[in-house]
């Protein structure tokens, strides 16, 4: 048993075209849901602010009052491949960050794009703490025998 | 941080942080067991058997209760209705991330036909 959702879905584009439409354009993809909104004054727009010299990059939301509320650092960035990014609703507290795991592999002339949700009881801990390294696998074992007991919801929406 | 005050499922998932307590929900998983005999399976000192049990029961995932034979032995089992919330949260989420997806590739789709016009 684990917190862990798995869904994925297959488009007619390239990896990196994939990967670019995913975070460039999520404002114009995303559709609100009323069962996870971020804050009590969501919704807003939806924006990945890549990593930078400056920065590690983080996605957030505007929201209509013009305050930017932070949904999560980004913690892998590597486009037409994978990215991880941590996921936070007002309503967690700040030790109890989720978080999201997107994959880019191409299928002949086609993209998978898999979404991994992890709950904090498969995030490592300091994980949260640092923000900044990408999962080990030490710690993607540790969540393998958690899988087992909720193999039904995995993958369900698989095209493939 | 009053315990009270956090979402149902926020209990639920930091007491799930612990992995000595995902296995003992998961030995729990197969039936009722005494606290010693949890211990030994995990190699715990009783003490901090004590402490994992004390979290888990706070969350509402594991029960105490005390066979009819004997009510100075107290046995400890899975509480099914909270099991549950944690599963509603992971089916929430699933649908979430179905219904982003499906969003995410009817968007593509859009850009293809649009590029396809503008050849």
């Amino acid at each position: 048993m684990t917190s862990r959702v798995v869904v994925s879905i297959r488009v007619p584009c390239s990896p990196i075209q994939a990967f670019e439409v995913f975070t460039d354009e999520i404002s114009e993809w995303w559709s609100d849901n009323e069962l996870f909104r971020f804050t009590p004054r969501s919704p807003g727009k939806l924006a990945f602010e890549p990593p930078s010299d400056a920065s590690h990059g983080r996605l957030v939301e505007q929201l209509p009052n013009g305050k930017i509320f932070e949904i999560g650092p980004i913690r892998v960035w590597h486009p037409g491949e994978r990215l991880v990014v941590g996921w936070r609703q007002a309503t967690f507290g700040p030790e109890h960050a989720t978080e999201v795991e997107v994959r880019f592999e191409p299928v002949g002339s086609h993209t998978r794009v898999t979404v991994e949700h992890r709950g904090w009881d498969t995030v490592p801990q300091d994980h949260l703490a640092r923000h900044t390294f990408p999962l080990t696998i030490f710690y993607q074992r540790q969540g393998e025998q958690w899988r087992a007991g909720l193999e039904h919801l995995r993958n369900k929406l698989s095209q493939d | 941080m009053s315990a009270k005050k956090k979402p149902e499922i926020d209990t639920i998932l930091s007491a799930l942080a612990d992995p000595a307590r995902r296995r003992a929900i998961e030995i729990l998983g197969e039936r009722p067991r005494r606290a010693g005999e949890l211990a030994d399976l995990l190699d715990l000192p009783a003490p901090a058997m004590s402490r994992h049990l004390k979290a888990l029961k706070a969350s509402g995932l594991v029960i105490e209760s005390h066979p009819e034979i004997d009510a100075r032995v107290r046995v400890y089992a899975l509480n099914a209705p909270r099991l549950s919330e944690l599963k509603d949260w992971l089916e929430k989420a699933e649908q979430l991330w179905s219904g982003q997806l499906s969003s995410f590739a009817a968007h593509i789709a859009k850009r293809e036909i649009a590029r396809g016009k503008a050849k």
